[in-house]
Protein backbone atom coordinates (compact mmCIF):
# COMPACT_ATOMS: atom_id res chain seq x y z
CA UNK A 1 0.00 0.00 0.00
CA UNK A 2 1.11 3.04 -0.79
CA UNK A 3 1.31 6.39 1.32
CA UNK A 4 -0.55 9.04 0.82
CA UNK A 5 0.94 11.22 3.71
CA UNK A 6 3.55 10.59 5.80
CA UNK A 7 4.71 12.66 9.00
CA UNK A 8 8.48 12.14 10.26
CA UNK A 9 9.33 13.36 13.76
CA UNK A 10 7.25 16.68 13.11
CA UNK A 11 7.00 19.00 16.31
CA UNK A 12 5.24 22.16 16.44
CA UNK A 13 4.84 24.70 19.38
CA UNK A 14 2.27 27.41 19.05
CA UNK A 15 3.59 31.36 19.82
CA UNK A 16 7.15 29.68 19.91
CA UNK A 17 8.99 31.28 22.03
CA UNK A 18 7.06 33.01 23.77
CA UNK A 19 5.02 32.92 27.53
CA UNK A 20 1.99 31.35 26.18
CA UNK A 21 3.94 28.79 23.78
CA UNK A 22 1.78 25.65 23.76
CA UNK A 23 3.14 22.57 22.43
CA UNK A 24 0.91 20.93 20.26
CA UNK A 25 3.21 18.06 18.64
CA UNK A 26 6.08 16.17 19.74
CA UNK A 27 7.80 14.22 17.59
CA UNK A 28 5.09 12.76 15.89
CA UNK A 29 5.27 10.23 12.99
CA UNK A 30 2.51 8.96 11.26
CA UNK A 31 1.24 7.41 7.98
CA UNK A 32 -2.05 7.63 6.37
CA UNK A 33 -2.26 4.72 3.79
CA UNK A 34 -3.77 6.05 0.46
CA UNK A 35 -7.95 4.90 0.47
CA UNK A 36 -8.07 4.06 4.15
CA UNK A 37 -10.02 5.58 6.26
CA UNK A 38 -8.41 6.62 9.33
CA UNK A 39 -9.90 8.10 12.65
CA UNK A 40 -7.70 10.35 14.54
CA UNK A 41 -8.93 10.56 18.32
CA UNK A 42 -7.93 12.15 21.23
CA UNK A 43 -9.59 14.44 24.09
CA UNK A 44 -9.42 18.48 23.39
CA UNK A 45 -5.81 19.91 23.04
CA UNK A 46 -4.31 16.50 22.34
CA UNK A 47 -2.71 17.79 19.19
CA UNK A 48 -5.52 16.50 16.64
CA UNK A 49 -6.22 19.42 14.44
CA UNK A 50 -2.69 20.81 14.24
CA UNK A 51 -1.83 17.49 12.63
CA UNK A 52 -4.90 17.93 10.72
CA UNK A 53 -3.58 21.62 9.34
CA UNK A 54 -0.07 20.16 8.74
CA UNK A 55 -1.43 17.75 5.72
CA UNK A 56 -2.33 20.35 3.72
CA UNK A 57 0.11 22.75 4.69
CA UNK A 58 -1.68 25.09 6.76
CA UNK A 59 0.44 24.92 9.26
CA UNK A 60 4.20 23.71 8.40
CA UNK A 61 6.29 21.87 11.40
CA UNK A 62 8.86 24.01 13.33
CA UNK A 63 10.50 20.17 13.63
CA UNK A 64 10.21 17.19 10.83
CA UNK A 65 8.22 17.09 7.89
CA UNK A 66 5.09 16.15 6.06
CA UNK A 67 4.92 14.75 2.60
CA UNK A 68 1.55 14.81 1.14
CA UNK A 69 1.32 12.91 -1.84
CA UNK A 70 5.63 13.34 -2.73
CA UNK A 71 5.01 16.99 -1.92
CA UNK A 72 7.04 18.01 1.20
CA UNK A 73 4.12 20.32 2.39
CA UNK A 74 7.21 22.89 3.02
CA UNK A 75 7.97 23.61 -0.28
CA UNK A 76 5.97 26.80 -1.37
CA UNK A 77 6.00 26.06 -5.33
CA UNK A 78 4.36 23.00 -5.03
CA UNK A 79 2.01 24.06 -2.03
CA UNK A 80 -1.05 24.28 -4.42
CA UNK A 81 -0.27 20.60 -5.82
CA UNK A 82 -0.64 19.90 -1.74
CA UNK A 83 -4.06 21.32 -1.37
CA UNK A 84 -5.58 20.03 -4.35
CA UNK A 85 -4.76 16.80 -3.42
CA UNK A 86 -5.70 17.44 -0.05
CA UNK A 87 -9.02 19.08 0.99
CA UNK A 88 -9.94 20.07 4.82
CA UNK A 89 -13.57 20.47 6.09
CA UNK A 90 -13.95 22.42 9.25
CA UNK A 91 -15.81 22.47 11.80
CA UNK A 92 -18.39 25.34 11.24
CA UNK A 93 -19.69 25.07 7.96
CA UNK A 94 -20.67 28.58 7.91
CA UNK A 95 -17.37 29.94 8.03
CA UNK A 96 -16.57 28.11 5.07
CA UNK A 97 -18.37 29.28 2.68
CA UNK A 98 -18.12 32.19 0.36
CA UNK A 99 -20.87 32.34 -1.54
CA UNK A 100 -24.41 32.83 -1.18
CA UNK A 101 -25.79 30.61 -3.83
CA UNK A 102 -24.38 26.84 -3.30
CA UNK A 103 -22.97 25.97 -6.94
CA UNK A 104 -21.58 29.47 -6.74
CA UNK A 105 -19.48 28.27 -3.69
CA UNK A 106 -19.19 24.94 -4.94
CA UNK A 107 -17.31 26.47 -7.99
CA UNK A 108 -14.96 28.13 -5.81
CA UNK A 109 -11.97 26.11 -5.73
CA UNK A 110 -11.78 25.03 -9.30
CA UNK A 111 -12.47 28.38 -10.55
CA UNK A 112 -9.19 29.24 -8.09
CA UNK A 113 -7.47 26.44 -9.83
CA UNK A 114 -8.23 27.76 -13.54
CA UNK A 115 -9.93 25.37 -14.13
CA UNK A 116 -12.04 24.87 -17.68
CA UNK A 117 -15.88 26.73 -17.55
CA UNK A 118 -17.02 23.68 -19.02
CA UNK A 119 -15.02 21.22 -16.75
CA UNK A 120 -16.12 23.37 -13.78
CA UNK A 121 -19.39 22.99 -14.24
CA UNK A 122 -19.25 18.80 -14.66
CA UNK A 123 -17.31 18.38 -11.51
CA UNK A 124 -19.97 20.90 -9.54
CA UNK A 125 -22.72 18.53 -10.70
CA UNK A 126 -19.93 15.52 -9.47
CA UNK A 127 -19.27 16.87 -6.20
CA UNK A 128 -23.11 17.93 -5.73
CA UNK A 129 -24.49 14.35 -6.81
CA UNK A 130 -21.40 12.92 -4.75
CA UNK A 131 -23.13 14.15 -1.39
CA UNK A 132 -26.71 13.88 -2.59
CA UNK A 133 -27.34 17.75 -2.67
CA UNK A 134 -28.50 17.82 -6.55
CA UNK A 135 -31.41 19.64 -5.88
CA UNK A 136 -30.14 22.50 -3.89
CA UNK A 137 -27.56 23.58 -6.83
CA UNK A 138 -29.61 27.16 -6.98
CA UNK A 139 -30.43 27.09 -3.38
CA UNK A 140 -28.99 29.87 -0.81
CA UNK A 141 -27.01 27.61 1.75
CA UNK A 142 -28.30 30.11 4.93
CA UNK A 143 -31.66 28.33 5.63
CA UNK A 144 -30.48 24.76 5.22
CA UNK A 145 -29.79 22.80 8.16
CA UNK A 146 -26.22 22.26 9.26
CA UNK A 147 -25.93 17.97 7.99
CA UNK A 148 -26.51 19.70 4.12
CA UNK A 149 -24.55 23.04 4.77
CA UNK A 150 -21.50 20.14 5.74
CA UNK A 151 -22.51 18.09 3.09
CA UNK A 152 -22.13 21.16 0.79
CA UNK A 153 -18.46 22.43 2.32
CA UNK A 154 -17.60 18.74 1.46
CA UNK A 155 -18.63 19.34 -1.98
CA UNK A 156 -16.82 22.40 -2.05
CA UNK A 157 -13.80 20.61 -1.36
CA UNK A 158 -14.68 17.89 -3.56
CA UNK A 159 -15.06 20.03 -6.53
CA UNK A 160 -11.18 20.32 -6.62
CA UNK A 161 -10.94 16.35 -7.10
CA UNK A 162 -8.50 15.66 -3.95
CA UNK A 163 -7.16 12.29 -3.31
CA UNK A 164 -7.56 12.88 0.39
CA UNK A 165 -10.27 13.98 2.51
CA UNK A 166 -9.89 15.68 6.18
CA UNK A 167 -12.31 16.55 8.26
CA UNK A 168 -11.58 18.21 11.29
CA UNK A 169 -14.30 18.02 13.65
CA UNK A 170 -16.49 18.21 10.84
CA UNK A 171 -19.46 16.59 12.84
CA UNK A 172 -18.77 18.19 16.07
CA UNK A 173 -21.31 21.06 15.54
CA UNK A 174 -23.94 18.85 14.13
CA UNK A 175 -27.11 16.85 15.98
CA UNK A 176 -27.57 13.15 15.40
CA UNK A 177 -29.06 13.07 12.05
CA UNK A 178 -26.58 15.66 10.52
CA UNK A 179 -23.91 13.65 12.01
CA UNK A 180 -25.09 10.78 10.44
CA UNK A 181 -25.86 12.55 6.57
CA UNK A 182 -22.47 13.47 6.54
CA UNK A 183 -20.66 10.47 7.78
CA UNK A 184 -22.39 8.29 5.03
CA UNK A 185 -21.38 10.69 2.50
CA UNK A 186 -17.58 10.13 3.74
CA UNK A 187 -17.49 6.30 3.60
CA UNK A 188 -19.20 6.56 0.36
CA UNK A 189 -16.82 8.64 -0.86
CA UNK A 190 -14.24 6.43 0.89
CA UNK A 191 -15.50 3.51 -0.85
CA UNK A 192 -16.66 4.07 -3.74
CA UNK A 193 -14.22 7.06 -5.57
CA UNK A 194 -11.46 5.33 -3.16
CA UNK A 195 -10.66 8.51 -1.64
CA UNK A 196 -8.53 8.74 1.49
CA UNK A 197 -10.18 9.81 4.66
CA UNK A 198 -8.81 11.19 7.90
CA UNK A 199 -11.75 12.08 10.09
CA UNK A 200 -10.95 14.13 12.87
CA UNK A 201 -13.44 13.16 15.73
CA UNK A 202 -14.54 13.44 19.27
CA UNK A 203 -17.34 10.81 18.91
CA UNK A 204 -15.78 7.22 19.51
CA UNK A 205 -19.03 5.73 17.25
CA UNK A 206 -17.76 7.25 14.57
CA UNK A 207 -14.51 5.60 14.80
CA UNK A 208 -15.87 2.35 15.24
CA UNK A 209 -16.66 1.42 11.41
CA UNK A 210 -12.95 3.18 10.43
CA UNK A 211 -10.23 1.03 9.08
CA UNK A 212 -7.84 2.17 11.43
CA UNK A 213 -7.71 4.32 14.62
CA UNK A 214 -5.15 6.76 15.89
CA UNK A 215 -4.80 7.78 19.65
CA UNK A 216 -3.61 11.02 19.86
CA UNK A 217 -3.03 12.27 23.79
CA UNK A 218 -0.33 15.47 24.80
CA UNK A 219 0.47 15.92 21.49
CA UNK A 220 1.75 12.45 20.66
CA UNK A 221 0.44 9.51 18.95
CA UNK A 222 -0.04 6.82 21.76
CA UNK A 223 -1.55 3.96 19.20
CA UNK A 224 -2.46 3.28 16.02
CA UNK A 225 -4.37 0.07 15.53
CA UNK A 226 -7.51 -1.61 14.00
CA UNK A 227 -10.68 -0.51 15.80
CA UNK A 228 -11.02 -3.65 18.03
CA UNK A 229 -7.43 -3.01 19.04
CA UNK A 230 -8.01 0.49 19.66
CA UNK A 231 -11.03 -0.37 21.90
CA UNK A 232 -10.32 -3.41 23.70
CA UNK A 233 -7.64 -1.64 24.84
CA UNK A 234 -9.14 -0.24 28.41
CA UNK A 235 -5.60 1.23 29.74
CA UNK A 236 -5.24 3.33 26.75
CA UNK A 237 -8.96 4.30 26.63
CA UNK A 238 -8.39 5.68 29.86
CA UNK A 239 -5.05 7.74 29.71
CA UNK A 240 -5.97 8.96 26.37
CA UNK A 241 -9.65 10.34 28.47
CA UNK A 242 -11.42 8.58 25.44
CA UNK A 243 -15.35 7.29 25.82
CA UNK A 244 -16.26 3.88 24.81
CA UNK A 245 -18.99 3.99 22.47
CA UNK A 246 -21.95 2.80 24.28
CA UNK A 247 -22.12 -0.80 23.76
CA UNK A 248 -18.56 -1.58 24.14
CA UNK A 249 -18.78 0.43 27.35
CA UNK A 250 -21.48 -2.35 28.42
CA UNK A 251 -19.15 -4.89 27.89
CA UNK A 252 -16.39 -3.37 29.22
CA UNK A 253 -18.48 -2.90 32.91
CA UNK A 254 -19.83 -6.41 32.35
CA UNK A 255 -16.57 -7.49 32.50
CA UNK A 256 -14.99 -5.86 35.40
CA UNK A 257 -18.09 -6.92 37.32
CA UNK A 258 -16.93 -10.34 36.49
CA UNK A 259 -18.67 -11.48 33.56
CA UNK A 260 -16.57 -13.94 31.18
CA UNK A 261 -17.15 -13.81 27.85
CA UNK A 262 -15.72 -16.08 24.97
CA UNK A 263 -14.41 -13.62 23.05
CA UNK A 264 -13.97 -9.97 22.68
CA UNK A 265 -17.33 -8.43 21.63
CA UNK A 266 -17.36 -5.95 19.08
CA UNK A 267 -21.18 -5.66 17.84
CA UNK A 268 -24.26 -5.58 18.67
CA UNK A 269 -25.18 -9.17 17.84
CA UNK A 270 -21.97 -10.65 19.81
CA UNK A 271 -22.84 -9.00 22.95
CA UNK A 272 -26.36 -10.21 22.61
CA UNK A 273 -25.34 -13.87 21.73
CA UNK A 274 -22.73 -13.61 24.76
CA UNK A 275 -25.35 -12.65 27.14
CA UNK A 276 -28.01 -15.31 25.26
CA UNK A 277 -25.31 -17.98 26.65
CA UNK A 278 -24.85 -16.63 30.11
CA UNK A 279 -28.34 -16.44 30.91
CA UNK B 1 -34.45 32.13 12.76
CA UNK B 2 -35.32 35.13 10.88
CA UNK B 3 -36.87 34.87 7.46
CA UNK B 4 -34.59 36.90 5.68
CA UNK B 5 -34.33 37.63 2.35
CA UNK B 6 -31.25 39.18 0.70
CA UNK B 7 -30.99 42.65 -0.10
CA UNK B 8 -34.89 44.06 -1.31
CA UNK B 9 -34.73 41.24 -4.03
CA UNK B 10 -37.97 40.23 -5.36
CA UNK B 11 -38.16 37.49 -7.63
CA UNK B 12 -40.66 37.33 -10.23
CA UNK B 13 -38.51 35.92 -12.92
CA UNK B 14 -39.95 38.85 -15.12
CA UNK B 15 -37.52 40.14 -18.32
CA UNK B 16 -35.97 42.73 -15.88
CA UNK B 17 -35.19 40.30 -13.39
CA UNK B 18 -33.53 38.51 -16.50
CA UNK B 19 -31.71 41.56 -17.91
CA UNK B 20 -27.98 41.21 -18.16
CA UNK B 21 -26.61 42.82 -14.74
CA UNK B 22 -24.33 44.75 -16.22
CA UNK B 23 -26.30 46.60 -18.90
CA UNK B 24 -29.10 47.22 -15.65
CA UNK B 25 -26.14 48.81 -13.50
CA UNK B 26 -25.20 51.06 -16.40
CA UNK B 27 -28.71 51.77 -17.15
CA UNK B 28 -29.61 52.62 -13.61
CA UNK B 29 -26.44 54.99 -13.83
CA UNK B 30 -27.64 56.37 -16.70
CA UNK B 31 -30.66 57.07 -15.23
CA UNK B 32 -29.46 58.19 -12.06
CA UNK B 33 -27.65 61.04 -14.31
CA UNK B 34 -30.31 61.83 -16.67
CA UNK B 35 -32.58 62.56 -14.31
CA UNK B 36 -31.14 65.89 -13.38
CA UNK B 37 -31.21 67.42 -16.59
CA UNK B 38 -35.26 66.68 -16.31
CA UNK B 39 -36.92 70.72 -16.52
CA UNK B 40 -40.42 70.28 -17.25
CA UNK B 41 -43.06 69.10 -15.23
CA UNK B 42 -43.84 67.02 -18.57
CA UNK B 43 -41.10 65.55 -18.41
CA UNK B 44 -41.50 64.47 -14.78
CA UNK B 45 -44.61 62.70 -15.58
CA UNK B 46 -42.84 61.03 -18.68
CA UNK B 47 -40.14 59.81 -16.74
CA UNK B 48 -42.81 58.31 -14.17
CA UNK B 49 -44.97 56.65 -16.44
CA UNK B 50 -41.82 55.21 -17.92
CA UNK B 51 -40.71 53.90 -14.14
CA UNK B 52 -44.13 52.29 -13.85
CA UNK B 53 -43.76 50.63 -17.39
CA UNK B 54 -40.64 48.80 -15.74
CA UNK B 55 -42.63 47.73 -12.43
CA UNK B 56 -45.30 46.50 -14.43
CA UNK B 57 -43.57 44.45 -16.55
CA UNK B 58 -40.93 43.68 -13.77
CA UNK B 59 -44.22 42.38 -11.77
CA UNK B 60 -42.68 44.13 -8.46
CA UNK B 61 -45.43 45.47 -6.62
CA UNK B 62 -45.99 49.20 -7.40
CA UNK B 63 -46.65 50.03 -3.52
CA UNK B 64 -43.35 48.45 -2.39
CA UNK B 65 -41.42 51.16 -4.82
CA UNK B 66 -43.25 53.46 -3.52
CA UNK B 67 -42.23 52.61 -0.20
CA UNK B 68 -38.80 52.94 -1.09
CA UNK B 69 -39.36 56.46 -1.10
CA UNK B 70 -39.72 56.42 2.85
CA UNK B 71 -36.27 56.05 3.55
CA UNK B 72 -36.04 59.49 2.14
CA UNK B 73 -39.44 60.86 2.92
CA UNK B 74 -37.25 63.02 6.18
CA UNK B 75 -34.60 64.99 4.11
CA UNK B 76 -37.32 65.59 1.35
CA UNK B 77 -39.68 67.20 3.11
CA UNK B 78 -36.89 69.19 4.96
CA UNK B 79 -35.21 70.28 2.13
CA UNK B 80 -38.71 71.36 0.65
CA UNK B 81 -39.76 73.47 3.41
CA UNK B 82 -36.07 75.31 3.21
CA UNK B 83 -36.37 76.03 -0.29
CA UNK B 84 -39.95 77.32 -0.04
CA UNK B 85 -39.07 79.71 2.44
CA UNK B 86 -35.61 80.91 1.36
CA UNK B 87 -36.37 81.34 -2.25
CA UNK B 88 -36.70 84.72 -2.58
CA UNK B 89 -36.65 85.75 -5.97
CA UNK B 90 -39.15 85.67 -8.63
CA UNK B 91 -43.35 86.71 -8.00
CA UNK B 92 -44.43 86.68 -4.74
CA UNK B 93 -47.31 85.00 -3.18
CA UNK B 94 -47.45 85.23 0.29
CA UNK B 95 -45.29 87.19 2.22
CA UNK B 96 -45.23 87.18 6.66
CA UNK B 97 -42.05 89.27 7.39
CA UNK B 98 -38.87 88.00 6.96
CA UNK B 99 -40.74 85.01 5.41
CA UNK B 100 -41.43 85.29 1.29
CA UNK B 101 -42.92 82.72 -0.96
CA UNK B 102 -42.67 83.15 -4.28
CA UNK B 103 -44.14 80.72 -6.98
CA UNK B 104 -40.53 79.94 -8.42
CA UNK B 105 -39.66 78.61 -4.87
CA UNK B 106 -42.67 76.32 -4.62
CA UNK B 107 -42.29 75.15 -8.15
CA UNK B 108 -38.31 74.40 -7.22
CA UNK B 109 -39.31 72.68 -4.26
CA UNK B 110 -41.51 70.53 -6.05
CA UNK B 111 -39.23 69.68 -8.96
CA UNK B 112 -36.85 68.31 -6.39
CA UNK B 113 -39.14 66.20 -4.38
CA UNK B 114 -39.98 64.64 -7.86
CA UNK B 115 -36.45 64.76 -9.20
CA UNK B 116 -34.95 63.14 -5.76
CA UNK B 117 -38.07 60.52 -5.34
CA UNK B 118 -37.75 59.30 -8.82
CA UNK B 119 -34.20 58.88 -8.15
CA UNK B 120 -35.08 56.86 -5.14
CA UNK B 121 -37.56 54.83 -6.78
CA UNK B 122 -35.59 54.32 -10.27
CA UNK B 123 -32.44 52.88 -8.55
CA UNK B 124 -34.63 50.33 -6.17
CA UNK B 125 -35.92 48.62 -8.99
CA UNK B 126 -32.49 47.76 -10.09
CA UNK B 127 -32.05 46.00 -6.15
CA UNK B 128 -35.86 44.94 -6.42
CA UNK B 129 -34.73 42.84 -9.57
CA UNK B 130 -31.45 41.87 -8.83
CA UNK B 131 -29.53 39.56 -6.44
CA UNK B 132 -26.66 40.81 -4.25
CA UNK B 133 -24.48 38.21 -6.46
CA UNK B 134 -25.60 39.26 -9.41
CA UNK B 135 -24.61 42.52 -8.92
CA UNK B 136 -21.10 41.74 -7.30
CA UNK B 137 -20.92 39.97 -10.77
CA UNK B 138 -22.07 42.83 -13.12
CA UNK B 139 -19.40 45.17 -10.97
CA UNK B 140 -16.66 43.01 -11.51
CA UNK B 141 -16.59 42.83 -14.67
CA UNK B 142 -17.39 46.51 -15.13
CA UNK B 143 -14.25 47.47 -13.09
CA UNK B 144 -12.32 44.98 -15.12
CA UNK B 145 -10.29 47.85 -17.19
CA UNK B 146 -9.08 48.74 -13.71
CA UNK B 147 -6.77 45.78 -13.84
CA UNK B 148 -4.48 47.73 -16.26
CA UNK B 149 -4.08 49.82 -12.90
CA UNK B 150 -3.38 46.94 -10.99
CA UNK B 151 -6.53 47.46 -8.90
CA UNK B 152 -7.59 44.15 -7.27
CA UNK B 153 -10.60 43.76 -9.23
CA UNK B 154 -11.48 40.02 -8.75
CA UNK B 155 -10.12 40.28 -4.73
CA UNK B 156 -12.80 43.43 -3.91
CA UNK B 157 -15.27 41.22 -6.14
CA UNK B 158 -14.82 38.21 -3.19
CA UNK B 159 -15.08 40.62 -0.46
CA UNK B 160 -18.25 41.97 -1.35
CA UNK B 161 -19.23 38.57 -1.90
CA UNK B 162 -17.97 37.35 1.49
CA UNK B 163 -19.61 40.50 2.85
CA UNK B 164 -22.76 39.73 1.42
CA UNK B 165 -22.73 36.25 2.22
CA UNK B 166 -22.14 36.58 5.92
CA UNK B 167 -24.66 39.40 6.65
CA UNK B 168 -27.81 36.84 6.95
CA UNK B 169 -25.24 34.90 9.42
CA UNK B 170 -24.25 37.86 11.43
CA UNK B 171 -28.07 38.62 11.80
CA UNK B 172 -28.79 35.21 12.89
CA UNK B 173 -26.02 35.36 15.63
CA UNK B 174 -26.97 39.38 16.82
CA UNK B 175 -30.49 37.42 17.65
CA UNK B 176 -28.81 34.85 19.59
CA UNK B 177 -26.73 37.34 21.37
CA UNK B 178 -29.49 39.51 22.13
CA UNK B 179 -31.54 36.64 23.50
CA UNK B 180 -28.50 35.46 25.37
CA UNK B 181 -28.11 38.90 27.15
CA UNK B 182 -32.09 39.18 27.80
CA UNK B 183 -31.61 36.04 29.49
CA UNK B 184 -29.40 37.34 31.87
CA UNK B 185 -31.55 40.23 32.39
CA UNK B 186 -30.33 42.68 29.76
CA UNK B 187 -32.46 45.65 28.96
CA UNK B 188 -33.04 46.55 25.56
CA UNK B 189 -36.00 48.32 24.97
CA UNK B 190 -36.76 50.46 27.93
CA UNK B 191 -34.89 53.25 29.94
CA UNK B 192 -33.48 56.36 28.27
CA UNK B 193 -32.01 57.06 24.97
CA UNK B 194 -28.36 56.96 26.68
CA UNK B 195 -29.24 53.47 28.39
CA UNK B 196 -30.41 52.07 25.61
CA UNK B 197 -27.39 53.11 23.94
CA UNK B 198 -25.14 51.87 26.39
CA UNK B 199 -27.00 48.49 26.18
CA UNK B 200 -25.84 47.80 23.10
CA UNK B 201 -22.43 47.52 23.99
CA UNK B 202 -22.77 44.02 25.39
CA UNK B 203 -24.42 42.59 22.18
CA UNK B 204 -21.53 44.55 20.15
CA UNK B 205 -18.62 42.84 21.88
CA UNK B 206 -19.29 39.59 21.50
CA UNK B 207 -20.73 40.01 18.07
CA UNK B 208 -17.25 41.24 17.12
CA UNK B 209 -15.11 38.66 19.14
CA UNK B 210 -17.01 36.00 17.13
CA UNK B 211 -16.24 37.81 13.51
CA UNK B 212 -12.88 37.83 13.94
CA UNK B 213 -13.02 33.98 14.85
CA UNK B 214 -15.06 33.52 11.44
CA UNK B 215 -12.59 35.25 9.79
CA UNK B 216 -9.83 33.17 11.41
CA UNK B 217 -11.35 30.04 9.83
CA UNK B 218 -12.55 31.43 6.91
CA UNK B 219 -8.95 32.25 5.94
CA UNK B 220 -8.23 28.87 6.47
CA UNK B 221 -11.35 27.76 4.05
CA UNK B 222 -9.93 29.99 1.46
CA UNK B 223 -6.22 28.87 1.75
CA UNK B 224 -7.74 25.29 1.66
CA UNK B 225 -9.78 25.72 -1.44
CA UNK B 226 -6.24 27.42 -3.39
CA UNK B 227 -7.59 30.84 -2.95
CA UNK B 228 -4.98 32.83 -5.31
CA UNK B 229 -3.59 29.39 -6.76
CA UNK B 230 -3.45 31.14 -10.67
CA UNK B 231 -3.49 34.66 -11.93
CA UNK B 232 -5.46 33.04 -14.53
CA UNK B 233 -8.37 32.15 -12.32
CA UNK B 234 -11.30 31.43 -14.26
CA UNK B 235 -15.26 31.90 -13.65
CA UNK B 236 -18.14 29.75 -13.88
CA UNK B 237 -20.50 32.03 -14.14
CA UNK B 238 -20.97 33.89 -18.00
CA UNK B 239 -22.96 36.89 -18.43
CA UNK B 240 -23.95 37.43 -21.52
CA UNK B 241 -25.98 39.83 -23.37
CA UNK B 242 -28.68 39.21 -25.27
CA UNK B 243 -31.42 41.28 -27.87
CA UNK B 244 -33.44 41.44 -24.64
CA UNK B 245 -30.71 43.87 -23.28
CA UNK B 246 -30.04 45.81 -26.59
CA UNK B 247 -33.88 46.40 -26.73
CA UNK B 248 -33.81 47.62 -22.51
CA UNK B 249 -30.84 50.44 -23.70
CA UNK B 250 -32.87 51.91 -27.00
CA UNK B 251 -35.83 52.22 -24.37
CA UNK B 252 -33.42 53.83 -21.90
CA UNK B 253 -31.75 55.74 -24.72
CA UNK B 254 -35.00 57.29 -26.10
CA UNK B 255 -36.04 58.40 -22.00
CA UNK B 256 -32.87 60.35 -22.40
CA UNK B 257 -33.31 61.46 -25.57
CA UNK B 258 -36.65 63.23 -24.85
CA UNK B 259 -34.84 64.64 -21.62
CA UNK B 260 -32.63 66.46 -23.35
CA UNK B 261 -34.76 67.71 -26.22
CA UNK B 262 -36.63 69.12 -24.02
CA UNK B 263 -34.28 70.82 -22.04
CA UNK B 264 -31.76 71.97 -24.81
CA UNK B 265 -34.17 71.91 -27.80
CA UNK B 266 -37.60 72.85 -26.73
CA UNK B 267 -36.30 74.85 -23.96
CA UNK B 268 -39.20 72.88 -21.69
CA UNK B 269 -42.33 71.71 -22.36
CA UNK B 270 -44.39 73.44 -19.96
CA UNK B 271 -43.31 76.73 -21.72
CA UNK B 272 -44.31 75.77 -24.98
CA UNK B 273 -47.88 75.29 -23.23
CA UNK B 274 -47.58 77.96 -20.61
CA UNK B 275 -47.07 79.74 -24.06
CA UNK B 276 -49.98 78.37 -26.37
CA UNK B 277 -53.07 78.73 -23.38
CA UNK B 278 -51.27 82.30 -22.88
CA UNK B 279 -50.97 81.76 -19.27
CA UNK B 280 -48.11 83.67 -16.97
CA UNK B 281 -47.55 81.82 -13.82
CA UNK B 282 -44.08 83.01 -12.97
CA UNK B 283 -44.67 87.24 -12.86
CA UNK B 284 -41.93 88.03 -15.63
Amino acid sequence: MSEAIIFENVSYTYNDGEENAVKALRDVSLSVHEGEFLALVGRNGSGKSTLAKMMNGLILPDKGKVVSFGYDTQNKDTIFEVRKRVGLVFQNPDNQMVASIVEEDIAFGPENLGVKREEIIERVDFALKSVGMEEYRKSTPFKMSGGQKQRIAIAGVLAMLPKALVLDESTAMLDPKGRKEVLDVVKKLNKEEGITVVLITHYMEEALDSDRIAVMDNGKILKEGTPKDIFCDYELIDKAGLKLPTLLNIARRLKEEGVKFNREIFSEEELIEELCQLL
Amino acid sequence: MRDFAFGQYYPTGSVVHRLDPRVKIILSLFYLVIIFFVVSYVTYLIVALFLLFVVLISKIPVLSVLKSVKAVIFLLVFTAVLNIFFYKEGKVIAEWGIIVITAQGIDFAVKMILRLSLLVMGSSILMFTSTPTEITDGMEYLMAPLKFVRFPVHDVAIIMSIALRFIPTLMEETDKIIMAQKARGAAFDCGKFTERVKAVVPILIPLFASSFRRAEELALALDTRCYDATPKRTRMKKLKAGWKDFIAVIIVAALGTVILLDKYYFLSFDRMIENALGWNLWGA
